[in-house]
């Protein structure tokens, strides 16, 4: 069976950033949670670190155009997303899991991929296969025929991973994934998202400092709605010394670093 | 038992299929008996590394064994075969994936350009002997892609990870094959 | 090809090597249409690859038993995903007609009020409209918001959801209290178009509830006070209400792109 490729399939690439903002500004109820963000972002697995109320949340919303920014610019492979935009064709190459994360609780696991799938209008006959398939790479094949409401708290984080990869997007979305996870699970984890990593570009927002050194091949800090820091985890542990506060180098690179920020911040 | 032996035998793989989303594990193993040693050798030929065919097998034919019910469901479009393939190619890219991330990517055989025997030119008209002719005058390089993305129906990035060449390569030899093509067939 | 490959072309092509690529493309889209040649490439199989499939056999068998039996196969595909939708409207529904049930009531017990069955009508499936869309009731609301689906048709899927359940309400009581049934049904069509068309400004929640109260404030009230048949609700209003729903319906198609964005206003 031969397929057509079609020209624009072939075209060069334009975009040089899967994900790329420039002067973001989006709110959060009332409040201004992203304020004036520069952001770009290729393939890799990119760790999003900063404290609670940074605007982690809300970030990672705007880029799955669940939120629209109040100003700045921001184009998601290659085509821009704010303002009055054709929405569906970036969305299609969107994976996106939200923190809180909400279901049916009557759909089966392969029921609830397969629904997600089909709302992110695939092509109807590569769905099934598809969807076997992310349920085989979260590794919840032997609960693909179970209802959503009797599984634990784990294995509904990896169905909710499960339909944000089965898409294949190329930009993929992840907002506190490992909540839940036990540490095996955790490790498996790492494995799926550095293979996903591979070709598309992930952005895994997480508490956990070790999370990110372990499994990503670049980080971005943020504090109060602001960049802060780009880089390598190896650059982030440099950041440290021996007097920061934590208990890992990478945690005292972080402590380092968002001080500095606060200084400068105040100053 | 004679009788669901030349039932078996009479099925097509849609049936088969349908049989095994019924849980019918005969039906199963009389599908994994016939199309298998197709998928192998179609799989061997993007693959020199006897494990990773093996374990794509596997998962392929494992996961028709779980999904069964929604591969019947959906066939209306597309034959068991064809999307058999369509499983075995995405298993195959996810297996260069783990195996990119842990360095080893198994080197994919480049086909060489083999003169056709003496007995193929004998054979009778096959359809498309033009476009087979311009095939043969590409460089290998262009044909490798063409394959992948036409008759296997990678994207380009799976294409790119499965060559392990860069995705611009990818596209520009793509539009090259095209243009060569279309040149040479019209 | 029309005509199959000989038996040394299939056996060159399981072994691997030998055959031209010109010859392995044509002979591998031959083979995915025509299970005789499969069946010819099965036999030519080299004995390595035979090893491979057994090996492969058994790996199989341990998976299949250790793992779920083959998947139920999906029927009623729709039915599946709108069942929690019917499950949130239930308790609106149940209102809705209990309402309506009194309004048919009430017609029998006072014959001077206007028919409220009438005048009811319009309003009956805005509560359930602004619960479909509703960023509370949904629990994947977030999921949802981001795929490439949701906008106004898949409004429009779960409108006519509610519609499909409060229609036939709506019909049994204009039956039982014998008004006409275009009278019924247009303005509720109508109001269910013009909440979707506001909806696209000010979201689709705040649109139901303004237009409901609008309504109930300026029509309902006064001509239960006054005891007399609204203007918009006489017969002859009927070719009236079926141009607003047309005009209506065309300003929310023009308005389509508003709703991409889910979360905007709701």
């Amino acid at each position: 069976m031969m397929r057509t490729v079609s020209a624009a399939e072939t075209a060069p690439t334009t975009h040089p950033w899967a994900v790329h903002a420039e002067g973001l500004r989006v709110r959060a109820g009332r409040h201004l949670a992203v304020d004036g963000l520069g952001l770009a972002l290729g393939a890799g697995v990119h760790g999003l670190l900063g404290p609670n109320g940074a605007g982690k949340t809300t970030l990672i919303r705007a880029l799955a155009t669940v939120v629209k920014p109040a100003g700045g610019r921001l184009r998601l492979l290659g085509e821009p997303v704010d303002g009055r935009a054709d929405l569906r064709r970036v969305r299609r190459g969107l994976g996106y899991l939200p923190q809180q994360f909400g279901f049916y609780p009557r759909f089966t696991v392969r029921e609830f991929v397969e629904y997600m799938a089909w709302l992110k209008e695939m092509p109807k006959p590569l769905v099934p296969g598809a969807v076997q398939r992310a349920i085989d790479r979260v590794g919840l094949a032997s609960k693909a025929n179970a209802r959503m409401k009797t599984l634990s708290g784990g294995m509904l984080r990896r169905a909710g991973i499960a339909q944000a990869i089965v898409n294949d997007p190329e930009v993929l979305l992840l907002d506190e994934p490992t909540v839940g996870l036990d540490p095996e699970q955790r490790l498996d984890f790492r494995k799926l998202l550095r293979d996903v990593g591979h070709d598309s570009c992930v952005l895994v927002s997480t508490h956990l400092v070790e999370d990110v050194v372990a499994a990503c091949s670049d980080v971005v800090m943020i504090n109060e709605g602001r960049l802060v820091y780009q880089g390598t985890p190896d650059d982030l542990i440099a950041q440290g010394g021996a007097g920061d506060a934590g208990d890992s180098p990478a945690e005292r690179g972080y402590s380092a670093l968002l001080h500095r920020h606060r200084a400068e911040a105040a100053r | 038992m004679p009788g669901v032996r030349r039932s078996l035998d009479a099925a097509d793989e849609e049936e088969l299929v349908r049989r095994t989303a019924a849980g019918d594990r005969r039906a199963f193993d009389e599908l994994y008996r016939r199309t298998s040693p197709w998928l192998a050798a179609r799989l061997r030929r993007r693959c020199a590394d006897d494990d990773v065919v093996a374990d794509v097998l596997q998962e392929t034919y494992l996961a028709v064994w779980r999904a069964a019910g929604s591969f019947a469901g959906s066939a209306a479009a597309g034959s068991a075969v064809g999307w058999l393939w369509t499983i075995a190619a995405n298993r195959l890219v996810d297996a260069f994936r783990r195996r990119a991330r842990l360095a080893q990517v198994p080197p994919v055989p480049l086909t060489e350009t083999v003169a056709p025997a003496a007995e193929d030119e004998v054979m009778a008209a096959r359809i498309g002997q033009e476009l087979e002719q311009a095939l043969l005058l590409l460089p290998p390089e262009l044909r490798q892609v063409l394959r992948a993305m036409v008759l296997d129906g990678f994207s380009v990035r799976e294409t790119s990870l499965l060559l392990s060449v860069p995705e611009g390569t990818v596209k520009s030899r793509a539009r090259r094959a095209r243009i060569a093509l279309r040149e040479a067939l019209s | 090809m029309t005509t199959h490959p000989t038996l040394a072309v299939l056996t060159r092509y399981a072994e691997g090597s030998g055959l031209d690529d010109a010859t392995v493309w044509s002979v591998e889209v031959h083979l995915e249409g025509c299970p005789q040649c499969r069946a010819g490439l099965a036999g030519a199989t080299t004995d390595g690859t035979r090893a491979l499939l057994d090996r492969v056999a058994i790996g199989l068998a341990g998976g299949i038993a250790a793992g779920p039996v083959p998947a139920r196969r999906r029927r009623l595909w729709s039915a599946v995903h709108r069942r929690w939708l019917i499950w949130a409207l239930l308790p609106w529904l149940t209102m809705t007609g209990a309402v309506l049930g009194c309004a048919v009531l009430l017609e029998r017990l006072q014959p001077g009020l206007p028919s409220l069955v009438l005048l009811l009508a319009p309003v009956a499936p805005l509560p359930g409209v602004a619960v479909a869309w509703s960023r509370r009731v949904d629990p994947a609301w977030e999921l949802i918001a981001g795929t490439p689906a949701a906008g106004l048709t898949m409004l429009l899927r779960r409108t006519a959801s509610v519609l499909a359940l409060v229609v036939p309400v709506l019909v049994l009581a204009g039956a039982r209290s014998g008004v006409s049934l275009a009278l019924v049904l247009l303005p509720c069509l109508a109001f269910t178009t013009a909440t979707i068309a506001l909806g696209a400004v000010i979201g689709v929640r705040r649109a139901a509830a303004g237009v409901g109260v609008l309504w109930t404030a300026a029509v309902v009230l006064p001509s239960v006070v006054t005891e007399k048949l609204p203007v918009v609700l006489e017969p002859g209003s009927v070719p009236v209400w079926t141009v607003a729903i047309v005009a209506l319906a065309a300003f929310a198609a023009s308005r389509a792109d508003g709703y991409r964005r889910l979360s905007s206003h709701n």
